[in-house]
């Protein structure tokens, strides 16, 4: 991610304070916008549904798991896909990128397309619904495959335009279409569909206009695959455990539960923006920047003393973004947690779940610590301990929500101690590790092998 | 990552397992020389072994990877019972595709998860840290060494290792680009680990025919056997060494980049240099203290030992020698070589014809047969010369290639031939002078072999050049100077030499008679094999005291 780190950095140090809050967006688009833009339109779709016909309810459903399925089962792609492109970057191989993202956007695109047909017959939608859902999966899907390789490659604004268009687009054509033709939801799905539309043209524009004219058409994606096989099955994990908890509250309470747990978290998942974007910004400027100078003194011929010094600098660097995301993270939950009455009020939620909200927002707190965490970990290339942190996060949340479930207990609570649990764990991985950074950067390398 | 460390011991031909054949008489042991590759101590030890047809021989190859050496150079003798590899690298491995890199990464993590559980220290790792930190070479540095308790993995993984690693740094290498050290510190000892791991050669007694690694191993197989050991040093390995490590291009002095490939030979000390050097000597200390004997070949090795650690009353001197051509000096005398007095017109004849001069040897960079270029280039402005570079130049082809240049842009081409290994027979009936200027020498075999054949000499003041020039004793001197010493990469001394040589065709006469009578009476073969018989003999003898 150095490319977009250095642009980052030079919109910050540009000293104005719109740089900075480009900076800062930028963030917000890379780590949020899909999710937060499915949000905001799920959101919108509930406003409107209260005042509009159609099958609203159908269409908010299958939305909500054409996103959860999307962002699960892609996300192992996109960690692959992403390393992929980072590995190609920095050695070079610019080449080497384009003939393999065709290959993976064309297998998402089938593959989500195939995925979509399956949900619509599996939640039983209309054949108007269906007709759109299907290529709406794999339009998703491809998003976030051309976001996981774009972050790397192009400027920051074009992923801001992308995301910047194709959202109002997307919410703007869903009221037209849905008032301009009696189509009910699938009009309202069509048209949010065109904005999606627009956003991955945008993004898939980008991405080319990054990449070279030539290609090697011999370069393969699957030894990446096989490779990185840890960090996708660490991105997997991380991805179920945040439906994990819903599924389990469906499997152990139902649908209207399960459908009224999911509105909370995911309502309670906005707070985490600020605390995303802020770890964004200082993982791809401040803290690579450390990283970066570690390794570059090392190549350059420091001696021990020199590296031991820039060592500790990236491990005081560290510490002060988990300080800082925590700080930011707090902030913000506190924001919430005290304006939760109003915040449901406002999303049409019950007054019942002000206190299912505050517990949910501080879950998603710790949540995005635990990210934090593997994120460092994953810097340091320390993946089985990146897996360890995903993998603690999916048993905790799915074990203690369905012992919340079977004590009566609301199932929030066990999300909660899990993330708190696996952000403890997480803590001190980091701190062992940054401890031996030298030992491991140096007693890991293979000898003998090209 | 381990997987060609099967190949690191390989013996074949004559037996295939060296702890179970037989034991030889005497174990051989020889680093990057015979039988595989050509060249004076290699030309050495096949003559040591024909010369004792009474005794059994097996012989223990140190190389540097498979297949690094190519096919064998000599027919084995028929005394020698076994020929044994052992490698100091593995082979080079393909690269790894992204299921290869997973599984690497995955069998380190186990591994380093395995070597943090280890109970007890490794002995091999604080020899190896008495060695270098503390500046050690002795008997308990061997014994710890003998104990072959560190694995190879646990030396490239392990904590522990890393720990001798930043001791060094810290303490030996502050200011040494801790990347390049943390891969030398591997180059180093991973080639040690092996040499411990090699499987005992069984034998009577052992012969080192250097120090450094073939050194090591033969103190190491000394030590656990409780068989005598016998060391022989040609050149003085340490030095020689420490003259490749100044030129090196592979070692970065400072930060910033690898050094310029040298052009002279002038010391340079680096912190990395240092270890190489200090490792090195280390090795030579460790053969020193547990070898019986040590012989050496002229009173200047001797004294280069003493200084390197060797303990004097254990040092003698064994030189070379060489069967004497006496039909090659007749035949020579035939030719009118001689010139007559009150016949200047043979004088004058023979100084028209051009002077044959000719540099034998391996085109290799010790040999520095720059300077022999540049010195043919300067003479050829005052005399006619004919100038042969006759030896094998596969060893280092850049260096060959290099030279071929030089010669191409000096214009010489057609005054300096290349013409390749030849049997002695052929190089010195047709020579005028042999010259010589090497880096570093023992006791040149060629300097012999053209005394044998009446050749005065012109060579660089190394090993035992001076001494076999001008005389060792004062008998010896008595016989008179055989040819010049140089200056070490003096072109303009060498030229000197060889411009006097070529006009004064009574002095060359002279001087070939002198080095002719000097290997007649000092430097025979039979005297140098009667001296290794006997001391072959008196080894054996302990053991089988034992």
């Amino acid at each position: 991610m150095a490319g977009i780190g250095w642009k980052l950095q030079r919109m910050i140090d540009h000293g104005s304070l719109s740089g900075t809050i480009a900076a800062y967006l930028t963030g917000v688009a890379v780590t949020s916008a899909p999710w937060l833009l499915t949000t905001a339109v799920l959101t919108s779709l509930r406003l409107v549904s209260r005042h509009a016909t159609g099958d609203f309810v159908g269409v908010e459903r299958f939305l909500t798991v054409v996103y959860a399925i999307t962002v699960v089962l892609s996300a192992p792609v996109h960690v692959v896909v992403s390393r992929y492109t980072s590995d190609r970057l920095y050695d070079r191989h610019l080449e080497r990128i384009s003939p393999p993202l065709r290959r993976a956007t064309a297998l998402i695109l089938v593959g989500f397309a195939a995925i979509g047909v399956g949900l619509v017959i599996g939640l039983r939608l209309p054949l108007a619904l269906a007709l759109v859902g299907a290529p709406l999966t794999a339009v998703i899907g491809a998003q976030w495959l051309m976001l996981s390789v774009g972050g790397g490659m192009m400027s920051p604004i074009v992923l801001l335009r992308a995301f910047g268009l194709g959202a109002p687009v997307s919410l703007v054509a869903a009221l037209a279409v849905e008032r301009a033709a009696p189509a009910g939801g699938a009009g309202y799905l069509f048209g949010f569909a065109i904005g999606q539309v627009v956003t991955l043209g945008l993004l898939v524009r980008g991405v080319a206009r990054a990449l070279p004219p030539t290609s090697d058409e011999s370069a393969r994606l699957y030894p990446a695959f096989v490779e990185y096989r840890v960090l996708a099955a660490s991105a997997f994990a991380y991805y179920v455990s945040i439906w994990a908890d819903k599924i389990v509250v469906y499997v152990a309470k139902g649908g209207d539960t399960a459908a009224f747990y999911a509105a909370i978290a995911a309502v309670a998942w906005f707070s985490v923006i600020p605390a995303f974007a802020w770890i964004y910004v200082q993982v791809e400027t401040a803290f690579y920047q450390r990283f970066r100078s570690f390794y570059t003194e090392l190549e350059a011929g420091a001696p021990l003393r020199e590296l031991k010094q820039h060592a500790e600098l990236i491990s005081v660097e560290a510490r002060r973004i988990l300080r800082g995301a925590a700080a930011v993270q707090v902030g913000a939950t506190a924001l919430v947690v005290a304006a939760a009455p109003r915040i449901v009020d406002v999303v049409a939620l019950s007054p019942d779940a002000t206190p299912l909200f505050r517990l949910a927002a501080i879950g998603a707190g710790l949540q995005v610590f635990a990210l934090l965490e593997v994120l460092l970990l994953t810097y340091f290339d320390l993946r089985r301990d990146a897996l360890v942190i995903c993998g603690c996060l999916l048993i905790g949340v799915t074990t203690l929500t369905a012992i919340c479930c079977a004590i009566g207990w609301p199932p929030v609570a066990g999300h909660l101690v899990a993330c708190a649990i696996t952000a403890v764990v997480g803590l001190g991985l980091v701190r062992q590790r940054l401890q031996t950074l030298v030992l491991d950067t140096f007693q890991s390398q293979p000898f003998g092998v090209a | 990552m381990a997987t060609a460390d099967n190949a690191a011991f390989a013996s074949f031909g004559l037996v295939d397992d060296p702890e179970v054949a037989a034991p030889a008489d005497v174990c051989l042991l020889v680093e990057g020389t015979y039988p595989f590759v050509a060249g004076g101590v290699s030309s050495w030890v096949h003559d040591v072994i024909r010369g004792h047809p009474e005794l059994t021989f097996s012989v223990l190859f140190v190389g540097s990877y498979p297949g690094a050496h190519g096919e064998r150079r000599f027919e084995l003798p028929r005394n020698v019972v076994a020929l044994h590899q052992v490698f100091c690298q593995e082979t080079a491995l393909p690269p790894l595709d992204g299921a290869g890199r997973a599984a690497l990464r995955e069998q380190i993590r186990a591994l380093r998860i395995a070597i943090d559980a280890r109970p007890e220290p490794s002995r091999v790792l604080s020899g190896l840290e008495r060695m270098h930190v503390q500046g050690e070479a002795g008997a308990e540095v061997l014994a710890s060494l003998a104990c072959n308790d560190l694995t190879l993995p646990e030396l490239l993984h392990g904590r522990p290792s890393f720990q001798l690693l930043t001791t060094i740094a810290e303490r030996v290498a502050p200011d040494a680009p801790f990347l390049d050290l943390f891969w030398h510190y591997r180059a180093i000892f991973a080639p040690v680990l092996r040499l411990l791991a090699a499987p005992t050669v069984p034998a009577r007694c052992y012969h080192a025919v250097a120090t450094g690694y073939a050194g090591l191993l033969a103190a190491l197989w000394s030590h656990r056997t409780g068989r005598p050991l016998m060391l022989t040093e040609h050149g003085i390995y340490a030095r020689e060494r420490d003259m490749e490590l100044s030129r090196a291009d592979w070692i970065r002095d400072e930060a910033g980049g690898v050094s310029e490939p040298r052009s002279t030979w002038a010391p340079r000390i680096s912190p990395l240099r240092r270890l190489w050097s200090s490792f090195f000597k280390a090795l030579s200390r460790i053969a020193y203290v547990q070898a019986r004997h040590i012989i050496t070949l002229s009173d200047a090795n001797r004294a280069k030992q003493i200084a390197d650690g060797a303990p004097p009353e254990k040092i003698e001197i064994v030189p070379n020698g060489v069967e004497l051509q006496l039909s090659a000096v007749d035949q020579r005398q035939e030719q009118s070589e001689q010139p007559s007095e009150g016949r200047p017109g043979d004088a004058i004849s023979l100084q028209k014809r051009r002077l044959r001069v000719g540099f034998v040897g391996r085109v290799v960079p010790i040999k520095d047969l720059v300077t022999f270029i540049r010195a043919v280039d300067i003479a050829l402005n005052d005399v006619e010369l004919e100038a042969r570079v006759i030896g094998p130049a596969e060893e280092d082809p850049g260096y060959a290639t290099r030279c071929r240049q030089l010669v191409s842009r000096l214009g010489r081409s057609e005054s300096i031939q290349f013409v390749g290994p030849m049997p002695p027979a052929k190089i010195y009936g047709d020579l005028d002078v042999v010259v010589l200027t090497s880096f570093s020498e023992g006791q040149p075999l060629v300097i012999l072999e053209a005394y044998a054949w009446g050749v005065p000499v012109i060579a660089t003041e190394v090993g035992a050049c001076r001494e076999m020039i001008e005389g060792r004793s004062d008998e010896d001197r008595k016989i008179g100077a055989s040819g010049f010493v140089t200056r070490v990469a003096s072109p303009k001394e060498t030229a000197a030499a060889i411009v006097r040589l070529a006009r004064d065709v009574r002095l060359r006469w002279q001087m070939g008679a002198a080095g002719h009578r000097r290997v007649t009476t000092f430097y025979q073969r039979r005297d140098m094999l009667a001296r290794y018989r006997a001391l072959y003999t008196g080894l054996i003898e302990s053991t089988e005291r034992i």
